[in-house]
């Protein structure tokens, strides 16, 4: 009977190994993402008006995929200017599936001769945005100072029949150029536009670090807007405070300091430690020389 | 097949010294990649030299003693492949000598670098001291073993006459180096632990993390020398040393370990998603039910729950049994390790500005797969060649073992 059980149990053994690879291979494959899934792909215009100077467009191909979104990388579109004989610009898109269009001067007349346009993206025959409008915009940043107390005005206007007019109800940043982004300079961390199309707020962000002469930048920011894009000006303001780097900061005994300036409690701990634990292995190899010279001394 | 992976392995680390660490899948927001998974999953494994040869023998545990050396072959192993796929995270080797140019005692990682080389020649000479009566014997026997071999013996132990004198020295010495291998073996994955713990970040933001990590890698090692004592055992017909009582006990002591890095892990994951704070809730809801859930549960199941249950009947302590339920604790041991790495690198507290999308997806390169199978392959190969050199079972130890068993049963009767 027990014979007849060994190759069963064999059987059984084999089927669990088995399970156990199956699922191995299962969870390997998980973490291999979106190869199953069907693909989306997402198209993105925007339109960007940099310091009321510099106009350009930014269009974005990406994949969604069932675990991930991936960028379309080199892929060739065309930009128009209201109708497919203004080409504003052939691109192609680089790593991160993006790709910047200037609108040439052979557009000029075009663009300046209407205060609205729409753009259209294809992509050979293909229309894949064909309703991208945008309302032209600028903004301005006015400052006052009195009693030490600065404020800053931002004033949204748009191009109505050859005219800026204020543009109410627009939200907004407004802050200080930072290197993550912008730093509210009020309480808020946006603000909107009344009818007169402007933004006040206090600068409530005292001595923050500038440049080395204690200046940075204020900036103002309307981001995704429906009708107007992406606006984004900048105004140098010295209300900042001069840095001031202490060299020797470093070179006093700290967790953070180089490895010179370790801690003497860490150091000595340190220390401590491996001389004990080294000491006491070379006190061991020490014993094997001398079970080695017991055995030569035996053998002679 | 294991130097095949080895080459494979070392003609992808040859292309990443040569293209850059721009081969691999690691960018700036999983920088620690397969190699860091690897690099823990063998310190965790090499702490089983100072379970089996340190802890039991100090417990005064004789069934063991036939695994010692198995155990310590183990240890000196990954210990080894630990430092080189450290430098082989590292991208230019060149940049090791760094290290000891402008090393900060401050930081966890030169701690590692000293305890990790601490722990290697700790285990060198517990791996040495033990084989120096087997050597005499090997000497004797050069008719079997071979002139090549001989000189290597001779070399080595040739002043091994088996006095009192020398036994007296060589048995404290061992005993020293139990006592000793303790507190470092806890430091070297304590200390492993710290390279994260350290690190505020969700998941790795843990007080329990070293007696977490060293109850896992007790596990680990546990399950490997189970594979390990099946594998000699089948391979070199030790039926007679290594026995049924050997993977009983083997399996007692696993479903132990196992059950102690259980509680562990209810307590990381558990706690945290009780409290399910903001920060965190992405990491965990990506372990428990988003991309990394199948490999998660993969690896508390199989690595833990499946063999607890296995082993608790006398049936699964069997050898064959007990042998596929070491390699589900040790793949599952595996799987954890990159579960300890990458889901926890994926989702910072604070998300990086304007990374390409595909920086936040993480699954490693050929090459990157290529070198840590190599690197495992490598691992293996050192245990083979140790094991083709030496004797796998300590032979004097064991036989006095047994001798004083005998006498003691002739005693009783």
């Amino acid at each position: 009977m027990k014979n007849l059980n060994m190759p069963m149990k064999k059987y059984k053994y084999n089927l669990v190994l088995s399970s156990v690879l199956l699922l191995m291979a299962w969870s390997v494959d998980v973490v291999a993402q979106g190869k199953a899934a069907a693909d989306k792909p997402i198209f993105k215009l925007s339109y960007f008006n940099v310091n009321n100077s510099t106009q350009y467009l930014v269009f974005e191909s990406l994949m969604r995929t069932e675990h991930s979104v991936l960028p379309q990388i080199g892929k060739e579109y065309e930009i128009f200017l209201g109708d497919t004989s203004a080409l504003v610009a052939k691109i192609i898109t680089d790593k991160h599936g993006k790709a910047n269009a200037v609108i040439p001067p052979s557009l000029k007349q075009a663009w300046e001769a209407s205060s609205q346009h729409i753009f259209l993206v294809k992509e050979g025959d293909k229309e894949l945005i064909s309703d991208y409008t945008i309302n032209k915009a600028k903004i301005t940043i006015d400052t006052t100072t009195a009693d030490t107390v600065h404020s800053i005005t931002a004033t949204v206007q748009t191009l109505k029949d050859g005219k800026w007019v204020p543009a109410a109800d627009v939200e907004m940043k407004l802050g200080i150029k930072r290197l993550g982004g912008i730093l509210p300079a009020g309480d808020d961390e946006t603000l909107t536009t009344d009818s007169s199309g402007t933004v006040t707020t206090e600068l409530k962000k005292l001595n923050l670090p500038g440049d080395s002469k204690g200046n940075y930048l204020l900036m103002a920011q309307v981001e995704d807007n429906d009708l107007y894009g992406n606006i984004i000006v900048e105004k140098s303001v010295p209300w900042g405070t001069v840095p001031h780097y202490n060299a020797d900061f470093f070179k006093e005994r700290h967790l953070w300091s180089t490895g010179r300036h370790a801690p003497l409690w860490l150091v000595s701990m340190a220390l401590f430690i491996m001389i004990t634990v080294w000491g006491t292995l070379i006190y061991l190899v020490f014993q094997i020389v001398k079970i080695k010279k017991l055995g030569v001394n035996n053998t002679a | 097949m294991l130097v095949v992976i080895c080459i494979i392995g070392a003609y992808a680390y040859y292309r990443q010294l040569r293209y850059g660490l721009v081969v691999t899948a690691m960018r700036d927001y999983v920088s620690w990649g397969i190699y860091i998974s690897n690099f823990v999953f063998f310190v965790a494994i090499s702490l089983v030299g100072s379970l089996i040869t340190a802890i039991l023998r100090l417990s005064n545990v004789k069934w063991s003693t036939p695994l010692t050396r198995i155990a310590e072959i183990i240890a000196v192993s990954a210990i080894v492949m630990a430092s080189l796929i450290i430098i082989v995270d590292m991208g230019s080797p060149e940049k090791f000598y760094n290290l000891f140019l402008y090393g900060r005692i401050q930081s966890p990682i030169m701690w590692d670098v000293i305890v990790i080389t601490t722990y290697f020649f700790i285990s060198c000479i517990l791996l040495y001291l033990p084989l120096l009566p087997d050597l005499k014997i090997l000497i004797r026997h050069k008719d079997k073993t071979g002139s090549g071999l001989n000189k290597l013996y001779r070399f080595q132990g040739s002043f091994w006459k088996g006095t009192k004198e020398q036994f007296k020295i060589s048995n404290k010495s061992i005993n020293i180096l139990c006592i000793l291998i303790i507190p470092v073996a806890f430091s070297i994955h304590t200390v492993t632990s710290w390279l994260f713990a350290t690190t505020y970040r969700p998941g790795w933001d843990s007080t329990n993390f070293g007696a977490y990590f060293i109850s896992g890698a007790f596990l680990v090692g546990a399950g490997g020398v189970v594979v390990a004592m099946y594998v000699f055992r089948r391979y070199y017909k030790l039926e007679k040393y290594i026995t049924e009582l050997h993977f009983d006990m083997m399996a007692k002591v696993t479903v132990l370990l196992a059950l102690v890095y259980l509680y562990f892990n209810v307590n990381e994951y558990l706690v945290p998603a009780f409290k399910m704070k903001k920060s965190e809730e992405a990491h965990l809801s990506n372990l428990f039910s988003g991309e990394f859930s199948l490999m998660f549960w993969f690896a508390i199941l199989v690595g833990m729950i499946f063999p607890i249950i296995i082993l608790l009947f006398k049936k699964g302590r069997k050898p064959l049994p007990a042998f596929i339920t070491g390699i589900m604790v040790v793949v599952g041991a595996w799987f954890k390790r990159y579960l300890f790495v990458t889901p926890t690198l994926l989702h910072p507290f604070m998300p990086m500005e304007d990374v390409p999308l595909s920086y936040k997806h993480y699954f490693p390169s050929w090459e990157e797969w290529a070198i840590a199978m190599g690197s495992l392959a490598a691992c293996l190969l050192i245990i083979t060649f140790f094991a083709r050199i030496y004797p796998i079972i300590p032979i004097e130890e064991t036989i006095m073992e047994q001798n004083e068993e005998l006498e003691h049963a002739h005693e009783e009767v």
